[in-house]
């Protein structure tokens, strides 16, 4: 049973090793209850389709991992994309060369791969820090993708189906089900999982070890004069982190019933994962997942819209390196960047036109600026 | 499978030609990380923008001066079209990487390096969807510009058959190598880029501009991939996801060659080039694979790269 406790003088309550406070409780059961009704959302528009929302989940689910790397030990990978597809791939050839049928050994063999990639890989990288660690993943990535694109039996360019057995589909509970309740049960599993995931992993941020990671982020010279394994810690974490993309290709091979290099190694998928978890707040848990919906969602509709849709992305991108660094849920939170702003706004409306005056500034400004470098590279100091 | 010499020194010449190309992008790219400490990711974009800006002004020029007739002043007239659409390409790339550091980049020096990342990479989908703007959806054909130089028979002196075409891209990555590092070495512009590059305080001390460096090494770095772009304008069209390999392959380059050396990029270059070159006939599966495979092997032995940071030796 929960249990009261205080934190800094508010009333919090403890539960299974999570403290929380009222509100934050309130939000809790909010965000969980608003995951398990989303397929019923999902069904009164055309334009949220679950499984848009379900893809956008998984690959948030592997950005919650790459976070673990990011916020913590400050280092860069640019290469997760390899976790997320070595899963995806693990699935797809237990399903087709060993006839796996049933989902919870899928996830099982898609979890022991990537466990093992992560392994590899980070040995191999994590000698390294900054970009050029970043640099490093991103090869392996590409080297994994290479090795898709190139094998015969991985299918090469076509991809591999994930149709075990005679019932054409993965079995969940031993059963085989109708494609449309196959599609709203994968989600609920994937739900389980998620909420499992976001479990552990706040479980890691409250222990010693993300203290450990935190002093290796701020300063690993330092963090090994303590006496902190600095690289058995390190290489820990990146094989937690890989584990999550693991999970969440195996989860999306189960999904999809169907790989493709393209859509599960290729290193603009590794980009994806990373700009989720800033777009949604990487100084956050549930940040990454929230910026993984987002992100598919804005791809999605805005193929829907326009086909200029990269530029859309881009765009807001580029809104939220210079206005948003803390990312959506970054942001929101109480005393983030927009609840300030909004405050002032109330206080006094019209300093919505000095905002705009300042914005303009500073763009002309950087204008100028820029022209006036290109005139001293084109024609000398006059 | 049997391999003659001849067919071996052909892949070889390949190899070596895609090597050109591959140090003309990589070496922007390491200029730019050794000096401002960004990976920039819409590096391929501009490679790219490069190659299709280059078919546009040559069209131009052929339009403009009419078709090249035969003979030897027909020759001359087509290399000179075919040079000046590069440099032409080239000068448009200098303001687009000029307004790159100065607008976007300058801001967020002093960030976390996953904001660089970040910013580069929106700055890759914006160029993205600028050239499907601009150039349509649909791949351009180049066979125009990739058969008339081959037609000029330069290889019938050495009785070996090999596309002029080639002859061309590997005389021109000749001349910017020596340029390159004839710049860094030499002129004085060169070695306060290098001086930043060692130590950007005591650069400061002594009155450098570091400000200006710094857009002046992204404008370079710019160039650098535009001429890239323009020079290996690909013997059959110019698609939209041209930038990515490119891209990937010059990482590869810069991780053998040690990170931001510029040495390290050109041999790293010729390495990757070649041993994809010889793949193709070998074993074809490995084209793709066998860049990293060697990036991977090398990272074993030396960690560090075969040569070390950049500054000290060009």
């Amino acid at each position: 049973m929960p249990e009261r406790v205080d934190r800094d003088g508010t009333p919090a309550y403890r539960f299974l090793g999570v403290e929380v406070t009222r509100r934050e409780a309130a939000f809790l059961v909010l965000g969980v209850v608003f995951l398990f009704v989303i397929p019923d959302i999902a069904s009164l528009s055309d334009s949220l389709q679950l499984s848009v929302i379900h893809q956008g989940l998984l690959f948030g689910f592997a950005a919650v991992g790459l976070n673990l790397l990011l916020r913590h030990t400050k280092l860069t990978s640019f290469g997760h994309a390899a976790f997320f597809g070595t899963g995806a791939y693990a699935t797809a050839v237990l399903a087709r060369y060993a006839g796996v049928q049933s989902v919870g050994l899928l996830l099982l063999g898609a979890i022991a791969a990537a466990t093992v990639m992560a392994a590899i890989i980070g040995v191999l990288s994590l000698r390294h820090t900054g970009l050029y660690f970043a640099l490093l993943t991103l090869a392996f990535g590409q080297l994994l993708y290479a090795i898709a694109l190139g094998q015969s039996a991985l299918g090469g360019s076509d991809g591999l189906p994930i149709r075990p057995g005679p019932a054409n589909q993965p079995l969940l509970f031993g059963t085989a089900f109708s494609p449309d309740v196959y599609q709203i049960l994968t989600y609920y599993l994937t739900v389980v999982v998620i909420l499992i995931g976001l479990f552990v992993m706040y479980r890691i941020t409250q222990s010693p070890f993300r203290n450990a990671l935190d002093a290796i982020g701020q300063e690993r010279t330092r963090a090994r004069f303590i006496g902190l394994p600095v690289r058995r810690y390190v290489w820990a974490a990146f094989v937690i982190s890989g584990i999550y993309g693991g999970v969440a290709g195996g989860l999306y091979a189960v999904v999809r019933q169907y790989v493709r290099p393209e859509g599960t190694l290729f290193f603009l998928r590794s980009g994806d994962i990373l700009f989720m978890a800033i777009l949604g707040g990487f100084r956050t848990l549930v940040g990454p997942l929230i910026g993984g919906v987002v992100l598919v969602f804005l791809q999605d509709v805005g193929q829907d819209v326009t086909q200029y849709y990269e530029f859309l992305t881009g765009m807001v991108l580029l809104i939220l390196v210079y206005g948003f660094p803390r990312g959506i849920v970054g942001s929101l939170r109480s005393g983030g960047i927009v609840n300030t702003r909004l405050s002032e706004l109330r206080r006094e409306p019209s300093v919505l036109s000095t905002w705009g005056r300042t914005a303009a500034q500073s763009i002309e400004r950087k204008v100028t600026e820029a022209l006036t470098s290109l005139r001293i590279i084109l024609f000398g100091v006059d | 499978m049997a391999v003659t010499p001849t067919a071996a020194l052909v892949q070889t010449l390949n190899g070596i030609q895609f090597g050109f190309i591959l140090f003309m992008i990589a070496s922007g790219l390491t200029v730019i990380l050794g000096i401002l400490d960004v990976l920039n990711l819409a590096h391929g974009e501009l490679f790219s923008l490069g190659a299709y800006t280059a078919i546009g002004v040559f069209g131009f020029i052929i339009g403009v001066i009419g078709p090249p007739g035969g003979g030897v002043v027909g020759t001359a007239v087509f290399i000179l079209a075919v040079l000046a659409a590069v440099l032409v390409t080239a000068a448009i790339l200098l303001p687009v990487g000029t307004l790159f550091e100065a607008v976007f980049l300058r801001q967020i020096y002093d960030r976390d390096q996953v904001y660089q990342l970040v910013l580069t990479f929106a700055l890759l989908l914006i160029l993205l969807d600028v050239k499907k703007f601009i150039w349509g959806d649909s791949s351009i054909r180049t066979d125009a510009v990739y058969s008339a130089i081959n037609a000029i028979p330069t290889s019938e002196l050495v009785g070996l058959n090999y596309p002029t075409y080639n002859v061309f891209v590997i005389l021109v990555g000749s001349v910017v190598v020596v340029g390159l590092f004839w710049f860094f070495e030499r002129t004085k512009t060169g070695r306060i880029i290098r001086a930043t590059a060692i130590d950007r305080e005591m650069a400061t001390a002594i009155g450098v501009s570091t400000d200006r460096v710094f857009t002046l090494v992204f404008a370079l770095g710019a160039f650098l991939a535009g001429f890239a772009g323009a020079v290996a304008v690909p013997p059959t069209s110019a698609t939209l996801e041209m930038g990515t390999n490119p891209l990937v392959l010059s990482f590869v380059v810069i991780v053998i060659g040690g990170l931001g050396s510029l040495r390290g990029a050109f041999v790293g270059a010729l390495l990757v080039g070649i041993i994809r070159s010889w793949m193709i006939t070998l074993y074809p599966p490995g084209e793709i694979a066998a860049p990293f495979a060697i990036m991977a092997l090398i990272l074993l032995v030396k960690p560090e790269g075969l040569f070390g940071t950049w500054g000290e030796t060009a």
